[in-house]
């Protein structure tokens, strides 16, 4: 009797000895994954700040104006050629 | 059948012996031969009991130190320097990754010399002052700080033995020098230098924090072993700035200073409804993103660390206290003739002779000897308190580094010649800001709001400093003065009315008076309902120098696009300015 439940135990211990060594090597594979995705997510940071200057960068009003004037030959408004549409009072 | 014993291919003895009847048991051996035998053992045991407790118990935290460095990294977690952007999400400043190459010199030296020769060509570096850098006793020599990617990967692939990089950050500047002067510039350690970069340091910066961990035998993260000290990111730096606005107020104060040869020049636009400070420029100005060539001149920001005599520009002030405590009214007359004034000793004068003028056309026409005697009717120490509590002379709180007081003389000391001349701003100096600050109290309808470099998501509360009516009244003769009598027609903007006054004065040089100028003009818009004030102010400009002619057409361009900009409607029919032949010179 005895030494069936020595050899029942002896089994789970040997099961549970096993599944932490897979429970280790989980933990230790998602860690490895999410600290992949936080590299992308920094990486994606650093890109989107890029991205941000250069919209910036292209977006000066100097270059705005320069193309407007040089490639088409826009001029700037005057109110003697604008209509002004006020809307009704509520 | 007698059992004959099996020989047994195990027996102890050749003769066929069995092991319990060898005779060498038998053999009396001394006792103390197996005594010595069991101390032996027991001491060999008591030695690896020693040993186990030392490796345990004693030495066990330099072994687990040993461990840990074979197996445990820490690893710094760099931080990012907020962004600075404009009310509009438009970026004005930010940082972007980038390394700093850093060599061990004596492992460099020993590079084939056309390696050398191809590195010093990417770090854009003579080879001459290359080798001079690596001509050093120390293990550490930075090459070159912030170099971009792209090259950092060019220079790896030359594979020069004890070449390094380490990672840094460079700060960006889309606008360039547009915005140089309020937003500033980082050194190369990203701390802040000037304007709202240093102004702002303390919440732009950012914390870097740091975690140790096990790294496996590629380099890659299994494990944290310690809590990981987070790294804070700086907080984003929202101004006020309209970088559109900005843009209109730049290049308008561009095209005079270049038109009259001008020294320097600066403008200030603000909204009169939140106190935010929508445009900032200065000339000369700088290239943030390239400071090889960068002069004193180019760094001063004149309309907030300069102060000069304002002139004429500070007349209001003076006959708004003498309305506000009932002295005169618009319609009172002051005789202005014969163009001269004596008080004591010395005489001032107007340029030229008004003869009888109304309060009103004092302004409108800028009589030094009409505001001079208006301002003899009051106490030095009334004036004092004015001029004090819309912020002349006093430190301003502003929120940016380096803003100045400016000066006013205690009122004790004020003589009666000196009170007259500071009336029509003399004898007293502010900056180009604190002006435009003051002018709130006539825009406003007589309450003074503080100044904010700062997206405000509230307006903040006045304090009333004259009352609303004179306030009104102020701002009724302004707009005469920009009107087809006054010394400012070219301030006037087609579709708006405007309001406003000029300024010049004789600059100081070694203690007198020069003939040199600062021409300047404060104006607001429209005048109907004020929802901007523009500061302008041109120093030593060439060709002209009254305000008239100088600083209030860059007011009038200004005001016209920027009113455009921000969808304000126009509350005039007038289309085109009527500026007459001759205007009126203002006195100085």
């Amino acid at each position: 009797m005895s030494g069936r439940l020595s050899m029942v135990l002896a089994t789970l211990l040997a099961c549970s000895a096993l599944s932490l060594v897979n429970a280790q090597y989980q933990a230790r594979r998602l860690f490895i994954e999410i600290e992949r995705a936080q590299a992308v997510t920094r990486q994606l940071e650093i890109e989107w700040s890029q991205l941000q200057l250069d919209q910036s960068t292209l977006g000066k009003h100097a270059r705005i104006e320069a193309n407007a004037r040089r490639d088409l030959n826009m001029v700037p408004l005057t109110p003697a050629r604008t209509q002004y549409i006020t809307g009704e009072a509520r | 059948m007698a059992a004959v014993p099996r020989p047994n291919p195990r027996r102890a003895t050749a003769r066929g012996l069995p092991f319990s009847a060898s005779p060498l048991l038998d053999v009396k051996l001394p006792a103390w031969r197996s005594r010595l035998v069991l101390f032996v053992m027991f001491a060999a045991f008591l030695a690896l009991a020693g040993r186990a407790l030392w490796l345990q118990a004693l030495s066990t935290d330099f072994l687990q130190k040993q461990g840990a460095a074979r197996y445990a990294r820490t690893l710094e977690l760099p931080a990012t320097r907020g962004k600075i952007t404009d009310r509009n999400g438009e970026v004005l400043a930010s940082s972007v990754p980038v390394k700093a190459v850093w060599a061990i010199p004596d492992d460099v030296l020993e590079a084939p010399p056309e390696k050398l020769r191809a590195l010093s060509a990417l770090l854009e570096m003579p080879e001459a002052e290359l080798r001079k850098k690596l001509d050093s006793d120390r293990n550490f020599v930075y090459l070159k700080r912030q170099v971009e990617q792209e090259t950092v990967d060019k220079i790896m692939k030359l594979q020069i033995a004890g070449i390094e990089t380490r990672k840094e950050y460079k700060r960006f500047y889309p606008q360039a020098d547009v915005t140089s002067h309020v937003v500033g510039f980082t050194n190369v350690e990203d701390a802040g230098q000037d304007g709202m970069e240093l102004g702002m340091q303390k919440t732009l910066a950012g914390v870097t924090g740091s975690r140790r961990v096990i790294k496996d035998r590629l380099g890659r993260i299994v494990e944290d072993i310690a809590a990981v000290r987070e790294p804070h990111d700086g907080r984003d730096l929202v101004l006020s700035l309209d970088s559109k606005i900005q843009y209109i107020a730049f290049t308008h104060l561009k095209e005079a200073v270049d038109r009259f040869k001008a020294k320097a020049g600066g403008v200030v636009v603000v909204d009169i409804k939140t106190g935010e400070v929508l445009a900032l420029a200065n000339l000369p100005t700088y290239n943030p993103n390239n400071r090889a060539i960068l002069t004193g001149a180019m760094l001063r920001n004149r309309v907030i660390t300069d102060t000069f005599e304002p002139g004429s520009t500070l007349k209001p002030f003076s006959i708004a206290l003498a309305l506000d405590t009932k002295r005169v009214t618009p319609n009172t007359i002051v005789q202005t003739s014969p163009g001269r004034l004596t008080i004591g000793t010395a005489t001032i004068g107007d340029s030229h002779a008004h003869g009888p003028l109304t309060v009103s056309q004092i302004i409108q026409k800028s009589s030094n000897i009409g505001t001079a005697k208006i301002a003899l009717q009051m106490q030095p120490q009334e004036m004092w308190e004015m001029f004090t509590t819309i912020g002349f002379g006093q430190q301003p709180k502003f929120g940016f580094p380096g803003a100045v007081a400016g000066r006013v003389r205690p009122y004790k000391s004020w003589r009666p010649i000196e009170q007259a001349t500071m009336s029509y701003g003399h004898g007293i100096s502010v900056s180009l800001l604190q002006l435009a600050h003051a002018y709130t109290i006539f825009a406003r309808d007589g309450d003074l709001i503080p100044l904010s470099f700062q997206k405000l998501t509230a307006p903040p509360v006045g304090q009333r400093v004259i009352t609303e009516k004179t306030a009104r009244e102020m701002r009724a003769m302004l707009e005469t003065a920009t009107g087809p009598e006054g010394t400012a027609p070219k301030a006037q903007v087609p579709g708006y009315r405007v309001a406003g006054k000029t300024g010049t004065a004789y600059k100081i040089a070694g203690g007198r008076y020069v003939s040199k100028y600062v021409s300047s003009f404060v104006g607001f818009a429209p005048a109907s309902d004020p929802r901007i004030i523009i500061a302008v102010m041109v120093d030593e400009p060439s060709g002209a120098h009254y305000g008239g002619e100088v600083a209030a057409p860059v007011f009038s361009a200004i005001a016209g696009s920027a009113l455009r900009a921000m969808n304000v409607g126009p509350d005039s029919t007038v289309t085109s300015i009527i500026v007459p032949a001759t205007v009126p010179q203002e006195s100085m």
